[in-house]
């Protein structure tokens, strides 16, 4: 007996002042945080909260390979598993991977591999771990995000970073950035994830009703709104030794040291 | 000290042993200190409760979630609550990836003990209606970084997510259909008692408490208590290692002592949700 | 008795800015004069340099490289690196070298060839006269157990198989006692320092024996628990704060007021 306190979709998807539900406007993002380096004892970790999405991802690589069977002679391989906690949906998820995380782990995988150098590191493994442990729609494109992060936290060589979005459309407008509601409750759902390197599209799935030239605006609109999130990808890897610079520079000020190495 | 992610050295034992005959350890705390805890409650909105708990660097994130099913027929008016434990790969590089092992399942049910038999939850006020309807309570526990010392941390993760509560509160109505109220059944009213677990290693002769990574893989054997402020609730040694009974009555004593003023310091009402 | 480090010099000519780039960051469109270096490639168009990973961007004469700030290692031929026993069948060891792979020891790598040697027990390595080989020992794994600490150097790596190791050599050998750290090998030259001034600087403040390896791990060891402690802040430290400048006269700053605050030496 479900015990529904939830409302079912609500009638309108825009709010009486053109806001949506959240406060945002159309080609507003969510509230972005995210942090690298949080996980000790993996090669490389990063943590994002987008919205109120919460997610982790940790990577280990170069390493062997388990099963044997799987190695490549001539490559490495890269494996993505990709997993939401009981808790991170309103009812409650059964706690073994269903068929949907197997979906988006090898859709993940596709779109990280593009990046990396895998024929020089013949028969073994990087794998990424993604933990969803709190979703509010777009987790597929957020933990793209936050796995291209922890593949530099690792010092893994990468021809670029990736960076993920979903656009869609609800009650007719294109918006930017589907929150949970949004994406059940709406007619088209687009997520796409830039490799920066060659400016192409590494991830790209489509659920819904648009004409073609809503599917044209939405890559335009897709574009612009990346940068924006590859920016904070920039910062969250780069603050963190910043900090360490200007800090150290300060104590230099107040000692009397000399300051050459 | 070494890194310690997954090799421990005969260097890293003599070190660590050799240092302990000097209640001396790697960390410079003292035989019987904790590490520092850190709690964060109801940091996930999806969940009717949840614990984003640290100690040290052990890391464990608890969610609560609930659903509306029949009792177990020999308690026909109480609800259940089950503790379930996931090691997760990105913890560390000793934890595979696959359904729950051994130690997962260790720490989920060392947990679940601490909390049953210090009659913790109040399963009765979880009964609708008798015989018919009954929450069932899951408290999940996911361990995001391995410090050492998962049950301790587990354990405090799992209470403090049952004192952050919310779990909608549900009638029958004429129809008998569920129905919310509008009112939510919070930590006081679920949670009487608050257990915790306090875990010892034991390493040639010497047993110290909350052990650290480096000092759990070097471990002979472990042994946790579950205390209230009345009594040891439940008890449980693992590992190779032997413990005299004299030692298990002193550690007993201490885990009281201990365990009192834990409680003080962590003061987890203050994590009670309240609308 | 001293023990000696071969370094190698970290930084010789070449300006390092001290920008923080990260993986596909430009580090320059002027592709006329500059070529990719280390840590560094041409886009697609190859109408600019990237960088590869996060690191600190070096420019040396006419090269582009990146200092990479987070890493892995990577075995090659010659490094000296610092490996546990995990492992051992009749006709071989296995290493933990912190690499993809486990590093293999085979025991006719292992000899001492000096007769003269073999009384001091424990340390492989030494000036040897072919032929005098101590037959017992010659093809066993007699000689280490698992959880020996090793300093082995790199016989051969390549990507396909597992590396070659050897405990033939100076220095080489078990070690016994002291402590061992592990920072990403990338640290490594920075605890090295600029004609080893870092380390020096390290031995000779804490009085404490280092080895500092390619992979990573640095086995030390010192008068008492309390200064290796405060040597194992300092190395990390160092580490935390590598792509910093200032940094040994920073540590030696720190050191000079620890020793004292906690009344060592």
């Amino acid at each position: 007996m479900p015990l529904v306190i939830k409302d079912e979709y609500p009638e309108k998807l825009f709010r009486e002042d053109g806001k949506r539900l959240d406060g945002r406007d159309k080609l507003e993002l969510r509230p972005i945080k995210m942090e690298v380096g949080v996980l000790n004892n993996a090669d490389g970790s990063a943590y994002l909260e987008w919205g109120n999405n919460k997610i982790f991802a940790a990577v280990y690589g170069p390493r062997e390979v388990h099963p044997h069977h799987l190695a490549k002679p001539d490559r490495g391989i890269l494996r993505v598993f990709y997993r939401m906690t009981t808790f991170s949906v309103f009812e409650r998820k059964r706690p073994a991977p269903g068929r949907r995380e197997k979906e988006i782990s090898m859709i993940i995988a596709d779109c990280l591999e593009p990046v990396l150098f895998l024929e020089l590191y013949p028969g073994t493994s990087f794998e990424v771990f993604i933990e969803v442990i709190d979703a509010d729609g777009g987790t597929r494109c957020a933990s793209t995000t936050v796995a291209a992060l922890a593949l530099a936290d690792a010092g893994i060589p990468m021809k670029s970073l990736v960076t993920s979005l979903a656009i869609g459309k609800i009650d007719g407008e294109l918006v930017v950035d589907l929150s949970g509601i949004e994406d059940k409750a709406g007619e088209a759902d687009l997520p796409c994830a830039i490799t920066w390197y060659n400016d192409q599209l590494s991830l790209l799935q489509f659920d819904g009703d648009m004409t073609l030239e809503e599917m044209n605006l939405s890559l335009d609109l897709a574009k612009n709104a990346l940068k924006e999130i590859y920016e904070k990808q920039l910062n969250a890897l780069k603050s963190k030794y910043i900090a360490i610079q200007e800090e150290t520079l300060k104590q230099q000020e107040n000692s009397t040291s000399g300051g050459e190495e | 000290m070494m890194n310690i992610k997954r090799v421990i050295s005969s260097i890293e034992r003599k070190y660590i042993a050799d240092n302990l005959k000097k209640e001396e350890r790697n960390d410079g705390r003292g035989l019987w200190d904790y590490r520092e805890y850190n709690i964060n409650a109801n940091t996930i909105e999806s969940a009717e409760g949840s614990a984003d708990v640290t100690l040290g660097d052990t890391r464990i994130i608890t969610g609560l979630k609930y659903e509306v099913g029949t009792p177990f027929p020999d308690l026909p008016n109480e609800g259940v609550c089950t503790v379930m434990a996931e090691l997760l790969p990105l913890a560390s590089p000793l934890f595979e990836r696959g359904p729950p092992n051994e130690q997962s399942i260790e720490l989920a049910r060392v947990v679940d003990r601490g909390i049953r038999h210090a009659d913790c939850v109040q399963t009765e006020k979880l009964c609708i209606r008798e015989k018919e309807a009954v929450y069932i309570l899951f408290i999940d526990m996911y361990v995001i970084n391995h410090g050492g010392n998962l049950i301790d941390c587990g354990g405090v993760s799992a209470l403090t997510t049952l004192i952050s509560s919310h779990v909608p509160e549900g009638k029958l109505n004429d129809n008998d259909q569920l129905e919310w109220t509008g009112n939510y059944l919070n930590g006081k009213v679920i949670v009487n008692e608050l257990p915790l677990v306090l875990t010892y290693g034991k390493i040639d002769d010497v047993i110290f408490l909350d052990p650290n990574l480096s000092e759990e893989l070097v471990s002979d054997g472990r042994i946790s208590i579950s205390v209230t402020e009345e009594k040891v609730t439940s008890i449980q040694k693992s590992g190779a290692a032997t413990f005299s009974m004299d030692e298990v009555k002193m550690l007993a004593n201490k885990s009281m002592e201990i365990g009192k003023k834990l409680r003080k310091d962590l003061d987890l009402w203050q994590y009670l949700f309240e609308k | 008795m001293e023990e000696e480090q071969e370094v190698e010099d970290f930084e010789e000519e070449g300006e390092v800015t001290r920008e923080i780039v990260v993986p596909g960051e430009t580090l320059t469109e002027d592709v006329k004069n500059f070529y990719p270096g280390r840590g560094a490639i041409f886009n697609k168009e190859k109408t600019k340099i990237i960088s590869l990973s996060i690191g600190l961007k070096q420019v040396r004469k006419n090269y582009m490289n990146v200092i990479p700030l987070r890493g892995f290692y990577t075995p090659r031929a010659g490094d000296k690196i610092l490996g546990v026993v995990i492992d051992k069948n009749p006709v071989k060891y296995k290493l933990d070298i912190n690499a993809k792979d486990l590093g293999m020891l085979k025991p006719k790598n292992t000899i001492t060839r000096d007769k003269r040697s073999m009384g001091r027990g424990g340390r492989g390595g030494g000036r040897g006269r072919p032929g005098d080989r101590n037959s017992s020992n010659e093809l066993s794994t007699a000689r280490f157990n698992i959880g020996d600490v090793l300093i082995v150097k790199v016989l051969s790596a390549d990507r396909l198989n597992s590396p070659e190791l050897t405990t033939v050599g100076k220095y080489l050998g078990k070690k016994m006692g002291g402590s061992v750290i592990s920072i990403g090998p990338q640290s490594i030259p920075r605890v090295i320092g600029r004609s080893g001034s870092m380390i020096k600087l390290l031995k000779n403040l804490t009085n404490c024996t280092i080895f500092v390896t390619q992979n990573g791990r640095i086995w030390i060891k010192g008068e008492s628990i309390e200064t290796e402690r405060l040597l194992i802040e300092a190395i990390n430290k160092i580490a935390n704060e590598a792509h910093t400048v200032g940094l040994t006269d920073r540590i030696q700053e720190f050191l000079e007021t620890e020793l004292k605050k906690r009344g060592l030496k």
